[in-house]
């Protein structure tokens, strides 16, 4: 259905279509009017001529008029067109609903002793009453609330499911980067064991070979000639410089494999500690051990690109979400990689003062310009191209702190780089953390356990 | 004959070492984990082929792939990568000019026989080289340019810039461009990857297997770097220019790839400079056997 016809429609229920009177008519026949049961709920008649509504005489005027002295033979014959308020409230039909209320409540007098007029194209229609219109107008604010809310909750629900597809980005670049990590390592080590595969075909062939010439040899019946065959083909064989050398290299490449293989392990090892899939969401950790976890899953980020100094000082141990703030450093640390242009320096400090722990994370980049500062934490605000950042990387990174009953701030100077600190308070356990705990405790699957 | 040259480079010892086992038997293996040193080699000594690594600490493969186009023309180039991000595979093809590009890790059997097979093209890239005056003169038909994309802004530059000297044919949809290669061979494709909804990248793969000598320039705002990756092994494209593209880039390319197609036309040994790997995924391949068909069967007929 189209708005305007929505409209339209609203307005009509508020229509009482009663015959109007006309200006002529005697002031003394208004009575009958008044007392007929049709025209019990009206407050004013509405007198109209020629179709146009010119006017209304309410009960009160009327009222006003006869209770005076004489007033029925002064005035009984005169036409109300004398008497009315050529000043009604009108409304047209095709209004809406709220500009009708609007008006009708900015003009109606009080005491409330008239009706409105509503008109289609300036012609009468009928009477509105201005309660039914002021009721109408309320439900009809109610609902508009109803409506916020409704959007209010999915605008909500739709914000944490950004939140969740950020992480699950920053989750799948991590592991795009790990994959082709892998990719190195893997590539070497299997190419080794082809190689090995085919050099090993080689020597058992040659070995049989070899003990073929044994047994020809310890064989009695075994022609010269026989053995002589034989003797050559083994030579030819020990003469095949390529196989020998290749043995000898062998060695090398076993080696290499087996490094190769323990790469592999570290790998996946880190993707392991980073993710946390298999360790309760909230334990007592050291952030130093948090800070080295982001930094191996982001090495594939920093690699050939960022030199890390690390000035990380002893720490007590925290009660917290490891894989939180294992996101929060990687975040960190990737944001500082992309603002530095040329060889850069990332310098990540830890240090521990009364009850708290502080991390500061900087770089020399190409810093932050004040105006984009003071938003930085905002959901949304990103400086990059649109498609490579959803802007909530840093403000989750604030919650994820805030969470934790920290707290995390900034500052940067264009041209010279930016640095981030992080205050975790050391007993972080009152706050947040001991209640969603709890269900672990009781035996529910950690893995299940969500913070947002 | 003497042993072919084989140049390896990658940041990483242990994926030479593996790599020099596999080429130890029949070829000469150098290998260097510096970009630089690389360079050199390429300058002092007959190189075949070099395999590069993408990702180094001092100089990308792609980069190290345009040293070596201007310092050894005839050598055949290879990236060899566990990375792929389209960027570097988009330098790969517009500054590299890479023979194939493989990831890592590859498949011993494959890589064996690409090298192989470059190393055979360079070898005969040589004896061109050393005898530049065989140069074939042929008489010149005009040259022309097939475009397949909707983007009237493509269309114009194209018309702005070769109009003077090339037939130019807009196809506007795949059975169109079909058409239009049934009746004649084309110098310069300009593509984009989508057609309305066709996918047209087994036509590029198709035209490239059909005449060697027609150059591919890939225009669009498709970006799936495993799709490109497989235009490069199997198409042979010579540019991807992503949209928006601006005029002067498009229109320089033009030129250059002309150019090339002249090159390439006098001197039919380089064709095979760009021979293209098969078809590997297997819908392709029906598409393009179908359009081979077709191909055949409108040729047949227009020779009548």
């Amino acid at each position: 259905m189209s708005e305007s016809k929505q409209m339209v429609i609203e307005m009509l229920s508020l229509v009482n279509p009663v015959e109007s009177v006309s200006p002529d008519c005697a002031l003394e026949d208004v009575v009958e009017y008044f007392s007929n049961p049709k025209y019990s709920k009206l407050l004013s008649l509405p007198v109209v001529e020629n179709g146009r509504p010119i006017g209304v005489l309410s009960r009160y005027r009327f009222m006003d008029i006869y209770l005076k002295r004489y007033a029925r033979e002064l005035y009984g014959k005169k036409t109300i067109r004398n008497f009315i308020n050529a000043s009604p409230l009108l409304v047209e039909l095709e209004q809406p609903l709220a500009e009708a209320a609007q008006h009708v409540s900015a003009n109606m007098r009080f005491p409330l002793t008239e009706d409105f007029i509503v008109t289609r194209r300036g012609r009468y229609l009928g009477v509105g009453f201005v309660m039914d219109l002021l009721k109408a107008m309320e439900q009809k604010m109610r609902a508009n609330t109803d409506e916020l809310e409704t959007a209010y909750t999915r605008l909500k629900s739709s914000q944490m499911a950004l939140v969740q597809s950020e992480k699950m980005a920053s989750l799948g670049q991590m592991v795009a980067g790990v994959a082709h990590e892998i990719n190195t390592p893997l590539g070497y080590v299997q190419n080794n064991v082809s190689i090995g595969q085919e050099l090993f075909l080689q020597i058992q062939t040659m070995l049989a070979e070899y003990e073929s010439l044994v047994d020809k040899l310890l064989n009695e019946q075994s022609s010269e000639e026989q053995i002589t065959t034989q003797m050559q083909l083994v030579a030819e064989m020990r003469g095949d410089v390529n196989t020998q050398e290749m043995l000898g290299e062998m060695h090398g490449l076993m080696a290499d494999s087996l490094y190769g293989i323990e790469q592999i392990s570290e790998l996946v090892l880190n993707l392991k500690n980073f993710s946390r899939m298999d360790a309760a969401a909230t334990d007592v950790v050291n952030v130093n051990d948090c800070i080295e976890s982001a930094l191996n899953i982001g090495r594939n980020v920093l690699k050939n690109k960022v030199e890390v100094v690390k000035h990380l000082g002893e720490l007590p141990l925290i009660s917290c979400a490891p894989s939180q703030l294992n996101q929060v450093f990687l975040n960190l640390f990737t944001n500082a990689a992309q603002a530095m242009e040329a060889q850069g320096v990332l310098t990540i400090r830890s240090w521990h003062d009364g009850a708290a722990v502080n991390i500061s994370v900087a770089d020399n980049g190409k810093g932050i310009p004040q105006e984009n500062l003071v938003r930085i934490f905002d959901p949304f605000f990103t400086t990059k191209p649109v498609g490579e950042g959803t802007g909530l990387g840093l403000s989750i990174s604030h919650q994820i702190i805030q969470q934790h009953g920290g707290e995390i701030r900034v500052d940067s100077q264009v041209g010279e780089g930016t640095c981030f600190y992080i205050k975790l308070p050391v007993s972080v356990t009152a706050t947040t953390q001991a209640a969603p705990a709890l269900p672990t405790m009781v035996g529910s699957n950690p893995k299940e356990m969500a913070y947002e | 004959m003497s042993k072919k040259t084989l140049l390896l480079i990658d940041d990483e010892e242990r994926i030479l070492r593996s790599l020099r086992m596999l080429f130890f038997v029949g070829y000469n293996v150098r290998m260097t984990t510096d970009p630089q040193e690389a360079i050199k080699i390429l300058r002092d000594e007959k190189v075949h082929v070099i395999v590069s690594d993408q990702r180094m600490p001092t100089m990308q493969g792609s980069e190290l792939l345009r040293i070596a186009r201007d310092t050894s023309p005839a050598t055949m180039r290879i990236l060899l990568t566990g990375y792929s991000d389209l960027d570097a595979s988009i330098a790969s093809v517009n500054e590299g000019e890479v023979f194939r590009y493989l990831m890592k890790p590859w498949n011993a059997d494959e890589v064996k026989k690409v090298v192989a097979e470059a190393a055979a093209i360079a070898e005969s890239s040589f004896a061109v080289q050393s005898h530049v005056d065989t140069a074939l003169d042929l008489p010149c038909d005009r040259p022309r340019v097939l475009i397949m994309d909707y983007d009237e802004t493509t269309a114009k530059t194209v018309h702005d810039t070769l109009g003077d000297r090339c037939e130019i044919i807009w196809a506007s949809d795949a059975q169109h461009a079909m058409e239009v290669l049934a009746k004649q061979d084309v110098s310069v494709v300009v593509s984009d990857l989508m057609l309305g909804d066709t996918n047209v990248g087994y036509i590029l793969k198709t035209i490239k297997q059909l005449n060697p000598q027609t150059q591919c320039i890939v225009v669009t705002s498709f970006s799936d770097t495993s799709r490109l990756i497989e235009l490069i092994n199997q198409a042979q494209i010579t540019r991807f220019l992503p949209k928006p593209v601006s005029t002067g880039i498009l229109a320089r390319n033009l030129e250059s790839m002309l150019e090339r197609f002249h090159l390439v036309r006098s001197q039919p040994a380089l064709q095979k400079r760009q021979a293209v790997a098969p078809i590997s995924s297997p819908q392709e391949k029906v598409l393009a056997g179908n359009f081979m068909g077709m191909l055949g069967r409108l040729r047949a007929r227009i020779s009548v």
